[in-house]
């Protein structure tokens, strides 16, 4: 009989345990819902929120000095790119599954793809890329964490003009903040224009219940571009490289 | 939250008549150095994508010059509770703005109030927390 309620009570504490560790799996497979109706904060110049200009290599810095802002892809409706999806002053859609995680921007009716299911980029990615790139994503705790390539060079990073390459590679990190607020954290590495990786935070807000996106189909009536004249507001930038970083000493 | 609140003050501060920043860089299209006022009647208003216009006739000494207006993106004007019949062809209106920079009849505009004090397709309510 003893032994029998010793066995009762090793399959209580079994069970206990299982319960636990059931509920820990249960907790560490359980990501954030990100589902929702998500406002931007508008940022035409990146360099503003960085307080300088990024890290140019000579390169990147004679492009910026020479942009000319009436050749904005985006004023002839060009898809706008991933960076600038997410600093216009337009809302955009989030939803979410386990599969997948796919953005649908206001701003010129365009979308991204979050691949969630391990895949890899492809390897003619560089033969085909996309304005808004190849998207991969993955959770580390409770932050997606998005890598991108395959980024059409054409595209610009924001409206003042900063280029890329096509090497541009970009790290994003979406993490919740509060049940109405998401902290996105971008990381621009192209080391055509950039001596290295550099990264600003913006802050999404969610809208309220029974917001919708709105129409914008940039080619409705697009009256801009026979008004655009050539605008090269950077022609007085004088490049300074940042010094060296320091190397770690040896251990 | 109060991080919340500057990003919803902020989206509506630059969503008043600064719209076009995000198409394409303002000082490709416009002269900020050359404002302008113009006082006339409205000929026709088109709520289309990128951005509203509407044209108006100004009559000055025997002469009437046609002017086309470029307001905000349509989405952003729906918001702060603008409507394609908010004005109709005919009213009188007035226009503050910015000339195009290639010498066209054609203004960003910044403020336009209708005959009655009105203000007109100004996008100042964008997202406001009170809701829409």
């Amino acid at each position: 009989m003893r032994a029998i309620q010793r066995l009762g009570r090793i399959g209580t504490a079994f069970g206990i345990v299982f319960v636990f560790t059931i509920s820990a799996r249960a907790q560490s497979a359980g990501t954030p819902d990100l589902t929702g109706f998500w406002i931007n904060q508008y940022t035409p110049d990146l360099s503003v929120v960085l307080g300088k200009q990024p890290p140019f290599t000579e390169f990147g810095a004679e492009r910026w000095r020479t942009v000319d802002t009436a050749k904005d892809p985006s004023a002839i409706c060009l898809p706008v790119g991933p960076s600038r999806g997410f600093t216009a002053p337009f809302p955009f859609l989030l939803v979410q599954n386990d599969k997948m995680i796919s953005i649908m921007f206001e701003y010129q009716s365009i979308w991204r793809a979050f691949y969630m299911d391990g895949r890899k980029h492809p390897d003619d990615l560089a033969d085909y890329p996309y304005f808004m790139g190849h998207s991969l994503g993955h959770w580390e705790g409770d932050t997606l964490v998005v890598d991108t390539q395959g980024i059409d060079e054409r595209s610009w990073l924001d409206t003042a003009g900063h280029e890329h390459s096509a090497k541009l590679k970009l790290t994003e990190r979406f993490k919740k903040t509060g049940p109405d607020t998401m902290q996105w954290t971008v990381t621009y590495d192209d080391p055509v224009y950039f001596t290295r990786p550099w990264s600003i935070e913006r802050t999404f807000t969610r809208g309220k219940p029974g917001d919708r996106v709105l129409p914008y189909t940039c080619n409705e009536n697009n009256l801009d571009v026979e008004h655009l004249r050539p605008n090269q507001p950077n022609l007085n930038y004088k490049h300074v490289p940042e010094p060296p970083q320091a190397k770690k000493p040896p251990r | 939250m109060t991080r919340g609140i500057a990003a919803l003050v902020m989206f509506a501060v630059v969503a008043s008549g600064a719209s076009i920043a995000a198409h394409h860089s303002f000082a490709a299209q416009y002269d900020r150095d050359k404002p302008i006022t113009l006082k006339g009647t409205i000929t026709r208003i088109e709520w289309a994508n990128p951005h509203i216009y509407f044209y108006v006739d100004v009559a000055d000494k025997g002469e009437t010059t046609h002017w086309a207006i470029e307001g905000g993106a349509p989405s952003t004007l729906y918001r702060a509770g603008w409507r394609k019949d908010s004005a109709k062809v005919g009213e009188s209106v007035t226009v503050d703005g910015f000339l195009a920079k290639d010498g066209s009849k054609l203004v960003n505009m910044q403020v336009a109030l209708l005959a009655d004090g009105r203000k007109l397709f100004v996008g100042t309510q964008t997202f406001s927390p009170k809701g829409h």
